[in-house]
């Protein structure tokens, strides 16, 4: 009986190497390639915008910055960023509970509505907003009377700025949610708690991680969109230059150290973003590790 | 009472999961709603819950003659206990009992103290102390479904409800667990009802079984009543093993197998009818004793256990399972391929 054991288990060790021989060679190729795509597509960029940014010192780098007009986009993008992105999470937590904790008509619909952001080219967003509020659009002559301008003005870019970013907490809560059921809100319920108390002891706590990656991601599109809002903004210097259409207008006037300048500083958003992120995704990680290690306690 | 359940009805879509039940639920008993998936049993206990809301028109349930239509889950003060206990995942066990005094209203919440207090009594209830700090990832099964009871029992709830509370539990820590409950129930008298599956679970536990199947009740009765006096096919069928045969009614004779006896309850029948035996209500002899018998070959003998089960084959081919005593199986000394006469004590006939 040992004997065969043996027997088995060395031809089982003969086979094996053929098998795997093939796999370090792939692996390393596999590594290099990503390794160049990356260093090419995103590292590369990433490396110019600093290099040319930086090419006349960093005296001129830092007076980029001191213009009243950068001033001003940064401005505009914080103010989009800080109202598009509150309002996405509000929305998205709504909608996300909506979606997984009930189940109504239409509901379905709501679900592909989220996406359809994702779908449309932001050029084509841009445009809806202007058919609908522009001079000539449907609420143009009535928006007119009331001498409100939306197009070609900061509420504009914050309304185009909303729907590019609306899908963006809706979609990291609704399969966390789904995935948790409503068990938890219903044992709440049985526990004579009321539905505001349900959302803020049981349900925000379970999604909280979910949520703030949202957030992140939306802030970071909120900042960083460009087409859509280059449809609605009219590109008016210190009026309503946001910092990607600013960089546009730069680089086309040929000012390269200030384009580059202010393009470092949406670089900067990024790795902050890509670090918050990578962060975020260690915390949940870590938290379903340890969940899965007390299961093993049991 | 504690509580009414009449005339209750509820359908999903074209499903219609409860039909028109109606029972009641004696203060401080422990009540078991058995019956097969399918049965209604849990949606009825939601229902009892209000996790699902019951139609206008569609019956009436009232807790101490207060009729609760139209009262939200949260104002009936019912302990509900998940099956796969729903523990807040993000709280301590501590917290997880906490929850349900700290969301009282205002006025009527505790003290910080007073909770504490309150929390571990519970946890010494459910002989928990030492895991006041532990989070429900770092807890087993049985642990788990005591902090859910713990948590419910915490707001002094006015009848306790648990869904299929040991169904996901292994089988050693469920036998456990049902004796700890009935116990517990021993102590506390709160009137409790739950759901199961496992027709052993609820003869053992509970004080008062109600057998339903497509949501329908079957029968209502104490554990021995549902048993030994089944009143439908359906309960004879579920609550333990039995024999079927078909026969037929000759007056108050029922004619099976080919012998003839008197059947229990009297009643004139004719025509063809199913004839029911338990497996322990055979008696199994070598030879003719004058008793009613008919001949059957045995094809084996399952000697382990309390009891010994043999299964026999009769002539027309097919098979019947009787228990009998240790004792008697030594006494009869039948082997594989035995001929022996077997005469049943008691038939079942609806």
């Amino acid at each position: 009986m040992a004997g065969g054991t043996t027997i088995n288990i060395a031809s089982l060790g003969r086979a094996a190497p053929p098998a795997l021989r093939d796999v370090p060679l792939v692996r390393w190729l596999l590594t290099a390639v990503a390794l160049a795509f990356l260093g090419l597509f995103l590292l590369m960029p990433l490396a110019v915008i600093l290099a040319e940014a930086l090419r006349d010192g960093i005296g001129a780098y830092l007076a980029s910055f001191d213009d009243p007009d950068a001033l001003a986009a940064i401005k505009l993008t914080l103010v989009t960023a800080a109202i598009a992105v509150p309002v996405n999470v509000a929305f998205g937590v709504c909608a996300a509970w909506a979606i997984t904790k009930f189940r109504f008509p239409g509901r379905a619909l709501l679900v592909t509505l989220i996406d359809l952001p994702f779908a449309v080219s932001p050029v084509v967003a841009g445009l809806i907003f202007v058919l609908v509020f522009g001079l000539q659009g449907w609420l143009g002559p009535w928006l007119s009377e009331l001498d409100v301008r939306i197009i070609f003005a900061a509420p504009g870019i914050v309304l185009a700025t909303l729907f590019i970013t609306f899908p963006f907490v809706a979609r990291e809560l609704i399969p966390l949610m789904e995935e948790q059921g409503v068990e938890e809100e219903q044992a709440a319920m049985t526990l004579g708690a009321g539905g505001w108390t349900i959302f803020r002891r049981v349900t925000l706590p379970n999604i909280r991680w979910a949520l703030l990656y949202g957030v992140i991601l939306c802030n970071a599109r909120a900042m960083g969109e460009f087409g859509a809002v280059s449809v609605v903004s009219g590109h008016i210097r210190g009026k309503t230059n946001t910092l990607p259409l600013h960089v546009e207008i730069l680089y086309n006037e040929y000012s390269f150290v200030a384009a580059f300048a202010t393009a470092s500083l949406l670089g900067v958003l990024a790795i902050v973003t890509l670090v918050l992120k990578s962060l975020v995704e260690h915390r949940v990680r870590r938290r379903i590790e340890r969940a899965a290690a007390g299961e093993g306690v049991s | 009472m504690s509580i009414q359940v009449r005339a209750v009805s509820k359908a999903f879509g074209d499903f219609k999961a409860i039909d028109g039940v109606s029972f009641d639920i004696p203060t401080g008993e422990l009540v078991a709603l058995l019956g097969p998936s399918g049965s209604g049993k849990t949606t009825l206990l939601r229902l009892i819950a209000g996790l699902e809301s019951l139609g206008p028109g569609c019956g009436s349930i009232r807790y101490y003659e207060e009729d609760m239509a139209g009262q939200p889950v949260r104002k009936r003060r019912v302990g509900f206990v998940f099956q796969h206990y729903a523990l807040f995942r993000h709280m301590s066990v501590f917290e997880n009992v906490a929850f349900g005094l700290r969301v009282l209203p205002r006025d009527k919440r505790p003290t910080r103290r007073q909770v504490r207090d309150r929390v571990h009594e519970l946890l010494a209830l459910v002989q928990l102390e030492g895991l006041a700090g532990r989070y429900p990832s770092q807890l087993s099964g049985g642990q788990r479904q005591r902090v859910a009871l713990a948590r419910a029992l915490a707001v002094q709830p006015r009848v306790l409800l648990l869904d299929e509370p040991f169904g996901a539990l292994d089988a050693r820590v469920r036998a456990e667990l049902r004796q700890w409950i009935r116990r517990l129930h021993d102590e506390l008298h709160i009137t409790s009802v739950f759901v199961t599956h496992d027709q052993e679970e609820a003869l053992e536990v509970a004080d008062r079984v109600v057998v339903m199947n497509r949501g329908r009740v079957e029968q209502i009765g104490a554990p021995g009543e549902v048993y030994h006096a089944p009143r439908t096919e359906f309960v004879m069928n579920f609550l333990g093993q039995v024999n079927t045969f078909q026969g037929r009614g000759v007056g108050r004779d029922i004619q099976f197998a080919d012998i003839t006896i008197p059947s229990s309850d009297l009643r004139e029948r004719s025509g063809d009818v199913r004839v029911f035996v338990r497996p322990h209500e055979f008696e199994i002899n070598a030879t003719r004793n004058g008793k009613p018998a008919f001949g059957a070959t045995v094809l084996r003998i399952h000697a382990a256990g309390a009891v010994a089960r043999l299964d026999l084959q009769l002539p027309d081919g097919s098979l019947i399972t009787a228990e009998l005593p240790q004792d008697r199986l030594a006494e009869l000394a039948a082997a594989h391929g035995d001929r022996v006469f077997v005469s049943p004590r008691r038939v079942h006939v609806f």
